[in-house]
């Protein structure tokens, strides 16, 4: 009964799913909707509403799917294996510190401005991508894609195309 | 390493080829960029000399932008900043900050940099409109205006050239007749919105207030007869008028403008329905007096000259329009109230 | 007149415009987080002092490369380059990784250049008749359309059909964020005033397929799986042989067909476009199944339509002065700017520049198929471009394309938290592409919707024809997707217990 022992990607993204529903839900009351002269019968809430309330029917619908398949699999005998969260964490660790590595750029780019933070992300993201014995031989190319790409593109979008690249630290310098 | 490096050449290729196409986009220069945190820590001493108003550009100005490319608030504001270039010796750099009738980018920059070098460009009806409608909860008085500088040629209000009236007296006497059966088409919270809601409070029209969207959904919609009557800008409907499909009732503006003079103002049959939407020039709260003065003065050079002229002319039938400071304040300070007293209606 | 338009495109100066226009497009279009629509952003202004003619002949190069361009990056990355070539991505990247990256390449180029054409002529010759039927559209057939296209959602769900409605409904909800149509409250922003403009469809695209195949990769690190780089050993013109050309003809007609349909009525557009005329496609075709496997089947339907689209778009915007979306709305303004007014009277007072423009697409096709297949051997190298250096950089060009969308810094925020939904999404196999249909349909259902419940008291719904028939397809759409799901779902079933009973 292999087809029954998917059920936790059923029951745990039909929980969070539906739990979202319900957060979003409560949400909609505190809009403020128009009410004054050719407001239209069916307000701003409506549709939310609408949305809101299918994606907890569907998110509530998985996550049942998910423990009629569990009941089934435990009454086939199976044996229910054990959540190793460290394990999980390991096998996913690239994964993990790729977000952690974007989510560092993005929220210091600003401050700390485009081209820097650039320069750190791709040398980090690049050996991250990379299999830790191969890293020795990656350095040198990493730092050069990195200084490379980050003041060309720094260059070329900023002074040339008018996108509006944070500038940050390096303002200080006349760049 | 002669993979990356062969990868490196070819982004640098690629690159170089949209450089190539791009340089010719805005000819900028980052020479002046630099010299911004000194200038800053400057700014406040020439605070003292305010009032002398000698203060000269001497590096980037950044114009930011509250509507998106291809509109006209973008159009006027690249136009002007184009001449200030050739007049103030410096890149004038415009960057479209877009979103939410220009909240978006008014939000963003109100507090910005205040040494004379940021602008915002954006239209009054942005600007009084945001306001009086609740979006944002800052007016006019949290910049320092520079200048009023351009006027659109208005919004009429429009109806198939068939419609049994032909004025806006005949047409609100004919929502009486039929109340509810006339439909408008609207864009709610917008300008058009604000005139529906003159209309009916205070020229006693009776119709039936649909929401049609924005200018290009609204000509749709009066196209498709989902709508009897609607409003839109008069270069949207001047070929429609022409060809007779559609005809003007009357325009919006106070005062019709020269190139069309022949038009029936809405304020003769109702004082207060007036929308004039100039566009204008704002720069951060606080920003140096004196580059304020000096900007000021620089746009009321620009814009008298007769190639301005025919720029304006030719772009949608538009006068040239500009005051100096104290007239910009008057003038925003005379439509935010305008635009406050509309606001019970809101 | 007609000459007097031809004479001003055939101009030496003029055709390098359309040549930097149409390769600057492919440029744009081809890097994911940069797109036609942000090419034209940045060319607009440099084609205000450009005569008329050269201005909107250069704008409309960038568009048709722009949107041509993105298939280069949906085949060789998965990710696709623009969000007009989402549905490329089904069948293009498995071809890519059969080692056949130059066939999937060519029959997108070709069938691009294919579906701008019919395009065109339709443009030319169809314009007052489709003019007509443009204006037939309100509020009550924009929400039946809405809803129509919604259906399609069920046919792209793959097996699991709550879980790709899940997908839908998260799309449709994420575009609620923002300030609501027609009344402009803001609603779920949280105070946050860049929140007022709602998430970008190119962040959400980023987040969903960029972030994610970076996510993917960097889940086989370890693995030490040897990446060989599958490529045609040699491309021979278009990398595909007449006679396969020849037998996708019917399909590029129907698709591009689709894809000028969807582009005349406004607001739609091309993200849209593509996945309807897939999904068409794969129903209609004998060999359902083979969809998403890799075959040019998918590949002609997807690159048709959306270059079909172009053309359609034009048709209200020359025609009537409509702009149905980003793109067409600013050539609207290049238009305005060099006193050319879209309108009813645009042959009679300018139809100089009209010819210019019908001319300007033509050769603009022919210079982006040229283009990309001169160019097709240098794309395939991409491929050979270690993906550990590769993605990195990418996915900086989608944080500069994210930020460049409303300069605003706070986007890169919101494509890194998209990124993150959809890993946890896919981890949870809930597929990621009805999400676009629903991001973009949902608004549109709700503002019509809206609209109808207005007009309801005074205009039954009986009045429209139009509304009617299409809700009657939803029906039949629905039940007929639903069914062949589930037999599809059962036979997957079966086949996987088979296969455990076997081993």
């Amino acid at each position: 009964m292999k087809k029954h022992s998917n059920y936790r990607v059923d029951i745990i993204p039909g929980i969070v799913i539906a739990l979202f529903a319900v957060a979003y839900l409560a949400l909609v009351p505190g809009i403020q909707s128009f009410t004054g002269m050719g407001s239209t019968p069916l307000t701003n809430h409506f549709v939310p509403y609408l949305w809101g309330g299918a994606l907890l029917v569907l998110g509530l619908y998985v996550a049942v799917r998910g423990f009629r398949k569990r009941a089934a699999f435990i009454k086939a005998g199976e044996k229910i294996e054990k959540f190793d969260l460290k394990a999980a964490v390991n096998e996913k660790l690239e994964v993990i510190a790729s977000f952690v590595a974007l989510t560092i750029y993005v929220a210091l780019m600003n401050v700390v401005g485009f081209v820097p933070m650039t320069i750190i992300y791709l040398v980090a993201q690049i050996l991250i991508l990379t299999p830790k014995h191969d890293w020795k031989k990656t350095y040198v190319p990493a730092l050069i894609v990195a200084v490379v790409c980050s003041v060309l593109f720094y260059y070329i979008f900023r002074y040339h195309l008018n996108v509006l690249l944070p500038q940050g630290i390096l303002s200080a310098f006349g760049f | 390493m002669k993979k990356v490096l062969a990868m490196t050449m070819a982004a640098a290729m690629v690159f170089g080829l949209t450089a190539c196409g791009g340089s010719s986009t805005a000819e900028t220069t980052a020479a002046a960029e630099g010299a911004e945190t000194t200038a800053a820590a400057e700014g406040t001493e020439t605070e003292a000399a305010a009032e002398a108003g000698d203060f000269t550009f001497d590096k980037t100005v950044n114009f930011y932008i509250t509507h998106g490319a291809g509109g006209d608030t973008d159009y006027m504001a690249r136009m002007l900043a184009q001449a200030l270039e050739a007049k103030l010796g410096v890149s004038v750099v415009c960057s479209n900050v877009t979103g939410s009738n220009g909240a978006t980018c008014m939000q963003q920059y109100k507090d910005g940099d205040t040494d004379g070098y940021t602008y915002i460009l954006t239209n009054t009806a942005a600007l009084n409109g945001n306001e009086a409608t609740g979006m944002v909860d800052f007016g006019y008085d949290a910049f320092e205006p520079v200048a009023v500088y351009g006027i659109q040629s208005g919004e009429n209000l429009v109806v198939a050239a068939d419609a049994p009236y032909n004025n806006l007296q005949e047409l609100i006497d004919a929502t009486k007749a039929n109340p509810g059966q006339i439909k408008m088409g609207i864009s709610t919270g917008g300008g058009v919105y604000i005139e529906a809601c003159v209309l009916t409070n205070l020229g006693g029209a009776e119709f039936n207030i649909i929401d049609a969207g924005d200018a290009a959904s609204r000509l749709t919609a009066l196209l498709g007869g989902e709508v009897d009557v609607t409003s839109l800008p008069y270069s949207t409907a001047a070929d429609y008028i022409e060809n007779g499909q559609m005809k003007s009732l009357c325009t919006m503006l106070s005062k019709a403008p020269t190139l069309l003079p022949d038009q029936e103002a809405a304020s003769a049959t109702i004082p207060e329905l007036k929308i004039d939407t100039e566009y204008a020039c704002l720069a951060p709260k606080g920003t140096d007096a004196a580059a304020v003065k000096a900007m000021n003065e620089a746009i009321l050079e620009v814009t008298s000259t007769d190639d301005w002229k025919t720029k304006c002319n030719e772009y949608s039938f538009q006068d040239p329009f500009v005051l100096n400071l104290d007239d910009t304040i008057a003038n925003l300070k005379e439509q935010r109230e305008l635009f406050q007293s509309f606001q019970e209606f809101l | 007149m007609i000459l007097e338009g031809i004479q001003a495109v055939l101009q030496p100066m003029t055709i390098l415009l359309i040549a930097i226009g149409t390769a600057v497009g492919i440029i744009f279009g081809s890097i994911p987080g940069l797109t036609a629509t942000m090419a034209i952003v940045m060319f607009l202004p440099v084609t205000y002092s450009m005569a008329a003619s050269q201005g909107i002949s250069m704008l409309v190069a960038l568009y048709i490369g722009g949107i041509s361009g993105g298939l280069i990056s949906a085949i060789l990355l998965n990710i696709p380059g623009t969000p007009s070539s989402v549905a490329t991505c089904f069948d293009g990247k498995p071809m890519a990784d059969k080692g056949q990256a130059g066939k999937a390449l060519g029959t997108g180029v070709v069938f691009s250049f294919f579906g701008t054409l019919i395009g065109i002529a339709i443009l030319v010759v169809l314009t007052p008749v489709l003019c007509d039927f443009a204006l037939k559209f309100q509020a009550y057939e924009y929400c039946a359309l809405a809803i129509f296209s919604l259906s399609m959602v069920i046919a792209l769900t793959g097996h699991d059909m709550p879980k790709g409605l899940i997908s839908a409904v998260i799309g449709a909800l994420l575009a609620t964020v923002g300030l609501a149509p027609i009344d402009s409250k803001p609603r779920f922003t949280f105070g946050m005033f860049q929140l007022n403009n709602g998430f970008a469809l190119l962040v959400l695209l980023i987040g969903l397929f960029a972030i994610s195949e970076v996510m993917k990769y960097a889940e086989d690190v370890r693995k030490e799986i040897k990446y060989t780089v599958n490529e045609d050993a040699k491309i021979k013109g278009a990398g595909f042989s007449l006679k396969e050309g020849i037998a996708q003809i019917p399909n590029g007609i129907v698709s591009a067909l689709i894809g000028v349909a969807i582009g005349i009525l406004p607001g739609i557009g091309g993200g849209v476009s593509c996945m309807i005329s897939y999904t068409v496609s794969k129903n209609t075709s004998k060999h359902p199944e083979l969809y998403g496997t890799g075959i040019m089947d998918g590949v002609v339907a997807s690159e048709a339509a959306n270059n079909g689209t172009i053309g359609g778009a034009m048709i209200p915007l020359l025609a009537l002065g409509i702009p149905g979306d980003a793109v067409t709305a600013m050539l609207l303004g290049g238009l305005q700017v060099h006193n050319v007014a879209p309108g009813p009277l645009i042959y009679v007072k300018n139809g100089a520049v009209v010819y210019a423009i019908f001319c300007a697409m033509v050769v603009s096709a022919i210079f982006m198929m040229i283009f990309m297949l001169l160019g097709m051997r240098a794309f395939v190298s991409v491929l050979k471009v270690p993906k550990n250096y590769l993605l990195p950089v990418v996915i900086v060009l989608c944080g500069i394309g994210a930020i460049g969308n409303a300069n605003m810094v706070f986007d890169t925020y919101c494509m890194v938290a998209f990124g993150l939904m959809s890993y946890l999404l896919i981890k949870s196999k809930v597929p990621t592409v009805p999400m676009i249909l629903g991001f973009i349909l949902g608004p549109t259902f709700e503002e019509n919707l809206r609209r109808v419940s207005q007009l309801a008291s005074s205009d039954k719904f009986f009045n429209h024809p139009i509304f009617m028939v299409l809700i009657a397809a939803t029906v039949l759409v629905v039940i007929f997707s639903v069914r062949s799901n589930i037999r599809e779902a059962k036979k997957a079933e079966l086949a996987a217990e088979d296969a455990e009973k076997s081993v």
